[in-house]
C-alpha cells in the first residue's frame, strides 16, 4: 500500500535500512530489557536498606508487612521522629507473609507479621521476633433469642468447623452450656477467604484441641465446610446476615460486633484435654470458659512467657503456648498449671516484628533497635488507638533481652 | 488481558513525511516485537515457577484441600477454581449479551439522536470506573441486600429452577449471583460499544434493500443489521468474556472464595483471578502454595490468550467478508 505512494526508493536502500532497523530496534528492546532486570536486581539485591534522606529524615527505618501492625505502627511513626528529629520510620501494609519474605531476604530492616517465625527458619536467615503487641480471637456468632455469653471450646469450635457437629443442640454444645435453650437450626461455620493471622489463631485453636481435625493450621487452610468471607469486617457483614452463624473475628472489631444487631461473642474453654483422645460424650474435659477481656488476654501471655528462654520471643500463645514453641503440638496442656495466672484467654496471639541479627550497616541498625526500645517502651499508651492491648511487663522485658543479642554500633 | 497490540507500523503516509516515517521504521518495526517477546517471557517465567510440578492427572479434578503442614498429603486439583471462573464469566456473559444487543440496537435503530448520543455516552462512562470500585460497591452496599432479601426472596419464589433453590445454608452476602452481577454490568459497557459499532458498520444499501422489501425495521434490525454484524457480534462476546475472565479484585472481594464446586447460585465460590490475589500473601509462608498460584496464572493465561485470539481471528474474518460485498447478506 506503502508502495503506490511513495514508491520510489531503490530496493537495495530499502532492505538496507530495513535490516539496520532491526538492529538498532533490538538494541532499544535489549536496553529496555536490561534496565528493567538491573532495576529489580538491585530491587531486591541491592544492599542499601537506607533509603536517600528525604524531607528532614536523616535516617529512615523501614518495615513492611501485617496489615493489622500496619495502623499500630503509622501512629507511632511520628510521635517517635518528634522525640528523634531526623529518624523516620516509613510502614507498609504488605501483608504478613510479604513481611516475613522481605525480612528473609533482608529488603527491609524490619518485617511485621502475625504468626511468628519459626526458631529454626529465624535462625536460618538470623532473624528474632520481637513481640509489639498483644492480639486475640473472639468467637462470635448469630442465635437469634441468644443473647448471653455462650461457652464454646477449641474442640466443640474444631468440630464445628470440620463439619462434625451440625447443629446448635449438638449434646457436646448443651452440656458446655447448662441452663441455655439452644434451638435445633444447623450451624454456618463462616472463615476467612484471604490469608490471614486471624486464621492461623482460629486453626491453631482446632488444630491443638481435637485429635479429628484434618486441616492443619496456616494463615491459609482448605475450610470443609461453610462460606468464606472477606477481612474482619467482611466476617462481620457476613455473620450478620446469616442466623444460626458462627465466625471468629479479631478482637479489634468488638465494637464493631457490640454493635451489630444479633451478635454476640462467647466464652472460650482453657483446656484442650482431648488432644490425643477420643471425645467423650460427657464434652470435652473439665473446662474453664474464660472471656476475652483484657485481664484474661493479657495472663495468657504472661502464662506463656513463663517458662520462655530467651533469645528468641517465638511463642504459641494458644492454649498457654510453651517454650521453645518450635511446634504448636507442644502447646498441648498443661493451662492451669501455673497458679498466678488462673484465667488466661485460650486464643491469644503476639503481634511480631522481624529484625536481623546480621545487620548490614551496625549504625543503622542502631536505630531501628532505638526505635523499638521506644515502642517497647512508650507504645503502651498509643496501643489503645490501633484497637490492640499494651504489652505485659513481663513480655517487655523479654524483648528487651532478645534486643540486647542485636549488634548496633554508635 | 488483552494482548497488547503491535505499536503502529509505518503505514500509509503523504509522501512528504516520508522522511520521518523512514526512520520512525528504524525503531517502530522492531519495537513490534516486544509484544510478542514480553508475552513469551511471562509464559516462560511462569512454566520455570511452576515447574510444571503437579500438571497431571490430578491437576484436573475439582478437589483442592490445602495442608500447611503437609503439601504431600494436599490435593491440589484446579477444577473448581476454572469452573467458579467458567461459570461465573459465562452467567455474566449470557447476561451481558442480552443486555448489551438489547442496549446496543436501541441506540442503533430505535432512539432519535438525542437519547442515543446521551445513551451512548453514559454506557462510555461506565466503561471507565475501575473495577475496583464495582468490588467496593458490591461488597459495602450489594452484599447485605443479596444476603438479607434477594437470595432469600429468589429462592422462595425460583426455587424449582435449577441453580436457585438448593440449601438454605448456601445462602449468604457474598457468592455466584452477587459476583455475576459485578461482572455483568463491568462488561456491559464494553460489549455495548463493540456491537454498536458493528451494527453501524453495516452498509446502507443492505439496509436500504430490505426496507424497500417492505421489511420492518426491527426485521431489518435482526435479519439483515444482526446477521451482518454477526462476526462483529461474535468478537464483542468473546472480548468481553476475556475481560470477565481475567477480573480479579471485583470479583475477589464478592465471591466469598471457598475452592469448592458450588451446590446453587448462592454458593460462595472462587475463581482463578480471584483466588490468586487472595491468596498470593500466604503463599509466601508455603512455597508449594506459591506453585500452585503459579500454575492457576498459567491456565488463566492459557485462557486469556485464546479467547483473544478467537477474538481477533473473528474480527479479521468480519473485515475480510465485509470487502467481499454481497457475502455477508447471507442466504
Amino acid at each position: 500500500m506503502n508502495d503506490s505512494l511513495t514508491g520510489t526508493a531503490p530496493r537495495g536502500s530499502r532492505r538496507r535500512s530495513f535490516s539496520a532497523g532491526v538492529a538498532v530496534g533490538l538494541a532499544v528492546v535489549l536496553l529496555i530489557v536490561g534496565v528493567g532486570a538491573g532495576f529489580a536486581v538491585g530491587k531486591y539485591y541491592g544492599n542499601s536498606t537506607t533509603t536517600a534522606a528525604s524531607g528532614s529524615c536523616s535516617t529512615t527505618i523501614s518495615e513492611t508487612g501485617s496489615s493489622l501492625i500496619y495502623p499500630y505502627l503509622q501512629i507511632l511513626s511520628p510521635n517517635y521522629t518528634a522525640q528523634n528529629p531526623g529518624i523516620c520510620l516509613s510502614p507498609q501494609s504488605t501483608g504478613s507473609g510479604t513481611g516475613i519474605s522481605s525480612a528473609e531476604s533482608g529488603v527491609v530492616d524490619i518485617g511485621g507479621t502475625d504468626a511468628y517465625l519459626l526458631p529454626s527458619t529465624a535462625a536460618q536467615y538470623n532473624l528474632i521476633n520481637v513481640p509489639i503487641a498483644i492480639s486475640a480471637q473472639l468467637v462470635v456468632y448469630n442465635l437469634p433469642g441468644i443473647s448471653q455469653h455462650l461457652n464454646i471450646n477449641g474442640t466443640i469450635a474444631a468440630m464445628i468447623y470440620q463439619g462434625t457437629i451440625t447443629k446448635w443442640n449438638d449434646p457436646l454444645i448443651v452440656a458446655a452450656n447448662p441452663g441455655v435453650s439452644l434451638p435445633s437450626n444447623t450451624i454456618v461455620p463462616i472463615h476467612r477467604s484471604d490469608g490471614s493471622g486471624d486464621t492461623f489463631m482460629w486453626s491453631s485453636l482446632c488444630y491443638m484441641s481435637w485429635a479429628g481435625w484434618k486441616q492443619g493450621y496456616g494463615t491459609t487452610i482448605s475450610w470443609p465446610v461453610g462460606p468464606g468471607a472477606t477481612g474482619n469486617a467482611g466476617m462481620v457483614t457476613t455473620l450478620a446476615s446469616t442466623q444460626y452463624g458462627i465466625a471468629y473475628i479479631g478482637i479489634s472489631y468488638l465494637s464493631e460486633i457490640k454493635s451489630t444487631a444479633g451478635l454476640q461473642y462467647g466464652a472460650l474453654g482453657d483446656q484442650n484435654a482431648n488432644y490425643n483422645g477420643s471425645v467423650s460424650s460427657g464434652g470435652a474435659g473439665q473446662q474453664n470458659y474464660i472471656m476475652p477481656t483484657p485481664q484474661n488476654i493479657s495472663q495468657d501471655a504472661n502464662l506463656a512467657l513463663a517458662n520462655l528462654q530467651p533469645p528468641s520471643v517465638a511463642i504459641s500463645l494458644i492454649l498457654g503456648g510453651v517454650p521453645g514453641a518450635t511446634n504448636l503440638q507442644l502447646g498441648k496442656g498443661g493451662t492451669n498449671s501455673t497458679a498466678t495466672y488462673t484465667t488466661p484467654y485460650p486464643d491469644t496471639n503476639l503481634e511480631y516484628t522481624l529484625i536481623s541479627l546480621e545487620p548490614k550497616s551496625t549504625a543503622h541498625q542502631k536505630w531501628v533497635v532505638n526505635f523499638l526500645e521506644w515502642a517497647l517502651t512508650y507504645g503502651g499508651t498509643y496501643a489503645a488507638k490501633a484497637n490492640f492491648l499494651p504489652l505485659t511487663a513481663e513480655v517487655i522485658g523479654y524483648d528487651m533481652l532478645a534486643l540486647n543479642a542485636v549488634p548496633v554500633s554508635a | 488481558m488483552p494482548a497488547g497490540e503491535a505499536p503502529a507500523a509505518p503505514a500509509a503516509s503523504p509522501p512528504v513525511a516520508r522522511a520521518r516515517t523512514d526512520r520512525w521504521a528504524w525503531v517502530g518495526s522492531p519495537l513490534a516485537l516486544l509484544p510478542l517477546l514480553l508475552v513469551a517471557t511471562v509464559a516462560i517465567v511462569l512454566l520455570v515457577a511452576s515447574g510444571l510440578h503437579n500438571f497431571g492427572g490430578s491437576f484436573w479434578s475439582t478437589r483442592y484441600n490445602f495442608l500447611p503442614g503437609d503439601p504431600a498429603g494436599s490435593s491440589w486439583g484446579i477444577g473448581a477454581f476454572v469452573a467458579g471462573t467458567a461459570i461465573t464469566a459465562g452467567l455474566a456473559l449470557v447476561l451481558a449479551t442480552a443486555l448489551s444487543l438489547a442496549l446496543s440496537i436501541s441506540i442503533v435503530v430505535y432512539l432519535p439522536s438525542l437519547p442515543s448520543r446521551v445513551l451512548t455516552i453514559l454506557t462510555n462512562l461506565l466503561a471507565g470506573i475501575p473495577s475496583v470500585v464495582y468490588g467496593i460497591w458490591g461488597f459495602v452496599v450489594l452484599a447485605p441486600y443479596f444476603g438479607f432479601t434477594l437470595e432469600p426472596g429468589l429462592r422462595d419464589v425460583l426455587g424449582w429452577l435449577p441453580g436457585f433453590g438448593g440449601p438454605a445454608s448456601e445462602i449468604g452476602p457474598y457468592g455466584i449471583l452477587l459476583a455475576v452481577f459485578i461482572l455483568t454490568i463491568m462488561i456491559i459497557p464494553l460489549t455495548t460499544a463493540l456491537m454498536r459499532d458493528a451494527l453501524r458498520s453495516v452498509p446502507h444499501d443492505l439496509i436500504d434493500a430490505g426496507l424497500a422489501l417492505g421489511a420492518t425495521r426491527w426485521e431489518v434490525a435482526r435479519r439483515v443489521r444482526m446477521r451482518t454484524a454477526r462476526l462483529g457480534i461474535g468478537s464483542a462476546i468473546l472480548l468481553g468474556f476475556g475481560r470477565a475472565v481475567g477480573e480479579s479484585v471485583a470479583v475477589a472481594m464478592v465471591i466469598g472464595a471457598v475452592p469448592r464446586l458450588p451446590l446453587s447460585l448462592y454458593s460462595a465460590s472462587t475463581s482463578q483471578a480471584s483466588f490468586i490475589f487472595y491468596q498470593l500473601d500466604s503463599a509466601f509462608f508455603y512455597p508449594f502454595l506459591l506453585r500452585f498460584l503459579v500454575e492457576i496464572a498459567l491456565v488463566l493465561l492459557a485462557i486469556a490468550l485464546i479467547v483473544n485470539l478467537a477474538a481477533q481471528r473473528l474480527t479479521r474474518t468480519e473485515i475480510a467478508t465485509a470487502t467481499t460485498v454481497g457475502g455477508a447478506g447471507g442466504p
